[in-house]
C-alpha cells in the first residue's frame, strides 16, 4: 500500500489533522495489519526449534494460549521429533507435559534421547471421546502444564471453539493431533499445520491456517538425526552383525543368577 | 470491637425445612403450648398460602388445612442447626457466640482479610444462608447492641449501626426487644416508654428498684457503657457431622445442597483450627430394613495435598459421588474429617510459583483420578533394560505433597541418569505398541499399509534369559508408502546359535522354538 492516503483526505475536520498511514498503524496496532505481513500476537511463543518453521509461524514459534492443530494421516511420521525441541525447552524449565490419550505408549528412552525429561511427562490414558475432551479441558485449565498434547480423532467445531476459549485463559501451548481429513472441516484453532512425510527423514510441514498472510508452500524440515541413517546407507544384509549385537549387561542381573 | 449479629427469626421452622429437598417442602407449622392449648407459633410459606397464620389454635389450623405438618418446637434441634451455621461462620472469625436464636461474631480482626465490612458481612450472610437459615443482620460496636439491631431488622436485611448512627438507632428500638424487660412489658408500656431512649431517660435508681438490676445492666451492655463478657463458641477437637434428611433421596442430584453444607461446615471448622484436611470420609446412610440390607455407603477420599478449600473438596466429592451408585435411598449423610494437618492453604499466594504449580498438578491428578480412576493418569519411568517390553513401566504419579523439602531431592533423583538410557546411537522409536502386531506377509515381505522397505538394521536384542521373558530378536527400521517409519522385528532363532556352541544358558529356554525360515515379522514401534 502506498503512503498516499493522507493527501487523499482534504475533509475539513477542523481540529483533527489527517493521520499518516504510519500513525494509523501505530495507533491501531494489533487491530490493523498489512495483508502481506505475517500476523503477530501479543501471546508469548515457544520456539519450535527449527528456524525455518519459526519463520513461518506468527510470532516466531508455537503460540501459547491458543490451540495448535497438527494434522497427520498416521503416526510415525516424525511428529514427536518435530515437537522435541519445544518439549525439551519446556521440561528444561521444570514444567510438565500432559499427553491426553496418546495412540501408542510413548517410549521414554527415545524421548529421553530427545532430551525430554521423562519425569515431567504426565499421561492421561483416557480413550472415550467425551472423557478425552474433559481431561483435555482440565489439563488446559490447570496451571501445571507447559504443553498439553491431545489426540482427537473426532471433534466438532463447537468443541474446538470451546477448547480455544479455555486455552485463551490458560498459559500453556496446546497441541491437538487430528487426522489429516480434518483439514476440510472448519476449526477454531488459529494455527493449523498439516504434517506429511517428505522422505529422506524429513517432514513436510504445510501451514494450513495462521494469522496473517496464508502460507504458500509446504516447508521441508530436516529432523534432528535421532536415527543413525547417516551410518546406514544400506540395509545390513548380514543377519549376524555382531557390531550392533547387544550383549547382556551383566551388571543389571539379579544376584540370584550367578 | 465490631460485631455482626445474625438473628434467625424463623429458626423453629428453618431447622426442619432445611432437611427437605427444596422442591419437597410441605406446608408446615410450629406449635407452642400455652396452658392446655396448642397455638401455631410460625407457619411456613406453603402453609401461609393456605391461610394458616401465627396465634391460631392448632384446631382451627387443622380445620383450615388437614394436611398440615405440625412440628413441636424443639430447642435441641434448633441449637444443632445453629451450631452447624456457626461451623460455617468460623471461616470468617474465630470469635463467635451462640445465642438462643442466632449467632454473633466479633469481626474487627477479619475486616482486612475479607475486604472490608460490607464484603465480610455479605460473605458471612451468604455462608449462613447457605446453611438453610433465614437471617436478619445487625452490625454494631457492642455484642448486645448488634443483637438488638438484628432482632429489629426485617428478614434478609442488614441494619448497619456503626459509628455515629449506633446510639441513634439503638435509641429508637422498641422496648420489647430487651430480654430482661419481658416480664415487665405491660408496666413499661403503661408508664409510657416505647423506645429504649424513653427508658434511658428515666432515673436509673428508680428503674433498678422497679424492674430489677438486669434491665439496667442489659441497657448498659447494649450501649457499651459497661463491659459485656461472653463465652466464645469452642469448636470441638474432631469434626463429625451428621445430617438427617427428611426424605428418602434416591437421586444424587438432590444431595448436592446438603453435601455442600456439610463441606462448608468442615471447611469452617478447619479454618478455625488453622488446618487443612488430608483425608475425609463421607457416608451415605440408608434406611435399614430386612428387604434392604445396605446400611451405609462410605466414600473415603484421601487428598494428595492438604486442602481446606471447600470448592476443591466439593469437586472431589462430587466426582466420586457421581460415579457411586446409590444402592438404596439415602436418609442420612455423615461427614468426618479423618485426618487433618496444620497449615494454611497454599492458594493464598500472591503470585503463582513453582509451589503453586505442583499444587495445581496435584489437583489435576486428584481430579482426574477421582473421575476416571487412578489408573487413568500415570507417569512413565524408564528402566535400564534392552527389552522394549521391560524397559519402562507405568508409575503412579508422585504427588509431591507429603514433604515440601523432599520435592526437589526426589525430582533430582528421579531424573534418570544418562547411562540408564539406551544410548542415542541405537535408534528407538517414540511410540511403542503395547503388544507387538504380527505383520502380514506378501511375497516374504512384511506389509503394513503397503509393503515395507527395510531402511536399517538389524539390531539384535537378546536378553531376559534370567526372568522367563527371553527375547531374541532382530530389529529393523522400515518405511511404508505413507512415510511412516516403523520399528519391526523378526524372531531370531537361538538354536542355531546353540549349535554353534555359544549360548549354553539359553538352551533350556529354546522349547518355544520358532526356528522356521519364514519367521513372522512383528511391528513394535513407530518413529514419531
Amino acid at each position: 500500500m502506498p503512503a498516499a492516503s493522507p493527501s487523499l483526505s482534504p475533509v475539513p475536520v477542523p481540529s483533527v489533522s489527517p493521520l499518516s498511514l504510519l500513525q494509523i498503524e501505530a495507533r491501531f496496532k494489533g487491530r490493523i495489519w498489512r495483508g502481506d505481513a505475517l500476523g503477530s500476537a501479543a501471546d508469548p511463543v515457544v520456539s519450535s526449534g527449527f528456524d525455518k518453521l519459526d519463520k513461518e509461524l506468527p510470532g516466531g514459534g508455537w503460540p501459547t494460549r491458543n490451540l495448535t492443530e497438527l494434522l497427520l494421516n498416521a503416526e510415525g511420521l516424525g511428529e514427536i521429533s518435530l515437537l522435541g525441541p519445544s518439549l525439551e525447552q519446556i521440561t528444561g524449565k521444570g514444567r510438565n507435559i500432559l499427553l491426553v490419550g496418546p495412540p501408542y505408549i510413548p517410549y521414554m528412552h527415545a524421548w529421553e534421547n530427545l532430551n525430554i525429561d521423562s519425569g515431567r511427562i504426565v499421561m492421561a490414558r483416557v480413550y472415550k471421546p467425551a472423557e478425552r475432551l474433559w481431561a483435555l479441558e482440565q489439563g488446559i485449565k490447570s496451571a501445571a502444564f507447559g504443553i498439553v498434547i491431545g489426540w482427537l480423532s473426532q471433534v466438532s467445531q463447537q468443541m474446538t471453539r470451546r477448547l480455544q476459549i479455555i486455552a485463551r485463559a490458560a498459559t500453556s501451548v496446546v497441541f491437538l493431533f487430528r487426522p489429516v481429513s480434518a483439514q476440510f472441516e472448519p476449526s477454531a484453532a488459529p494455527l493449523r499445520v498439516v504434517l506429511g512425510s517428505a522422505r529422506q527423514h524429513a517432514l513436510s510441514v504445510r501451514v494450513l491456517k495462521r494469522r496473517g498472510a496464508p502460507a504458500a508452500l509446504p516447508i521441508r524440515i530436516i529432523l534432528p538425526p535421532t536415527r543413525p541413517f547417516s551410518s546406514s546407507a544400506g540395509v545390513f544384509s548380514l543377519p549376524h552383525n555382531s557390531s550392533s549385537h547387544n550383549a547382556v549387561d551383566r551388571s543389571s542381573l539379579p544376584g540370584t543368577v550367578a | 470491637m465490631l460485631w455482626i449479629a445474625l438473628h434467625c427469626p424463623a429458626l423453629s421452622l428453618d431447622w426442619i425445612e432445611r432437611r427437605f429437598p427444596a422442591a419437597l417442602i410441605p406446608a408446615m407449622a410450629v406449635t407452642a403450648r400455652k396452658g392446655n392449648q396448642s397455638y401455631i407459633q410460625q407457619a411456613n410459606k406453603p402453609a401461609q398460602e393456605r391461610g394458616i397464620a401465627a396465634h391460631q389454635t392448632l384446631a382451627s389450623a387443622m380445620a383450615l388445612f388437614p394436611g398440615l405438618v405440625v412440628v413441636e418446637q424443639d430447642p435441641n434441634e434448633e441449637m444443632k442447626a445453629l451450631q452447624e451455621a456457626v461451623y460455617a461462620a468460623l471461616r470468617f472469625t474465630p470469635n463467635i457466640i451462640l445465642q438462643d436464636s442466632g449467632l454473633m461474631g466479633e469481626v474487627s480482626a477479619s475486616l482486612k482479610l475479607f475486604g472490608g465490612l460490607k464484603k465480610l458481612c455479605q460473605l458471612l450472610n451468604r455462608a449462613v444462608t447457605a446453611q438453610g437459615l433465614q437471617i436478619c443482620t445487625g452490625v454494631a460496636p457492642t455484642a448486645r447492641g448488634a443483637w438488638l439491631l438484628a432482632r429489629s431488622a426485617q428478614p434478609r436485611t442488614v441494619v448497619n449501626g456503626t459509628a455515629a448512627r449506633f446510639r441513634l438507632l439503638l435509641d429508637s428500638l422498641p422496648v420489647n426487644l430487651l430480654e430482661s424487660a419481658q416480664p415487665h412489658l405491660e408496666v413499661i408500656r403503661g408508664i409510657g416508654c416505647k423506645a429504649l431512649a424513653d427508658l434511658r431517660r428515666l432515673p436509673r435508681s428508680g428503674l433498678a428498684r422497679r424492674f430489677g438490676p438486669d434491665l439496667l445492666a442489659e441497657l448498659d451492655c447494649a450501649y457499651g457503657d459497661s463491659p459485656d463478657p461472653r463465652k466464645w463458641f469452642a469448636a470441638p477437637e474432631t469434626f463429625q457431622q451428621k445430617f438427617r434428611l427428611l426424605a428418602q433421596v434416591e437421586n444424587v442430584e438432590l444431595l448436592w445442597v446438603p453435601v455442600q453444607r456439610l463441606i462448608e461446615q468442615m471447611c469452617g471448622w478447619l479454618a478455625s483450627r488453622h488446618a487443612a484436611a488430608l483425608a475425609f470420609s463421607f457416608v451415605l446412610h440408608h434406611e435399614f430394613s430386612l428387604r434392604q440390607p445396605h446400611k451405609s455407603t462410605p466414600i473415603d477420599i484421601r487428598l494428595s495435598e492438604q486442602s481446606g478449600d471447600s470448592r476443591h473438596l466439593m469437586l472431589l466429592l462430587r466426582e466420586r459421588l457421581e460415579r457411586a451408585k446409590l444402592a438404596a435411598p439415602v436418609c442420612e449423610l455423615e461427614l468426618i474429617a479423618d485426618e487433618i494437618a496444620a497449615g494454611a492453604n497454599a492458594n493464598l499466594e500472591l503470585f503463582p510459583s513453582a509451589q503453586s504449580e505442583t499444587t495445581s498438578l496435584n489437583r489435576f491428578i486428584e481430579k482426574l483420578s477421582a473421575r476416571l480412576g487412578p489408573q487413568a493418569i500415570t507417569g512413565l519411568k524408564a528402566v535400564p533394560d534392552h527389552r522394549p517390553e521391560c524397559s519402562q513401566r507405568f508409575e503412579p504419579l508422585e504427588t509431591e505433597a507429603a514433604g515440601r523439602g523432599k520435592t526437589r531431592r526426589t525430582k533430582e533423583k528421579d531424573r534418570i541418569s544418562r547411562h540408564e538410557i539406551i544410548p542415542a546411537e541405537l535408534p528407538r522409536p517414540a511410540w511403542l505398541i503395547e503388544t507387538p502386531l504380527e505383520l502380514k506377509l506378501q511375497r516374504h515381505q512384511p506389509v503394513y499399509g503397503s509393503p515395507l522397505k527395510l531402511l536399517a538394521g538389524p539390531e539384535r536384542i537378546e536378553a531376559g534369559w534370567w526372568d522367563d521373558a527371553l527375547i531374541a530378536r532382530d530389529y529393523f527400521i522400515a518405511e511404508n508408502a505413507l512415510g511412516q517409519l516403523l520399528w519391526i522385528y523378526r524372531e531370531y532363532d537361538p538354536i542355531k546359535k546353540d549349535k554353534e556352541g555359544e549360548d549354553k544358558e539359553s538352551k533350556d529356554k529354546k522349547d518355544g522354538d520358532k526356528g522356521n525360515k519364514d519367521a513372522s515379522w512383528y511391528l513394535q514401534g513407530l518413529f514419531g
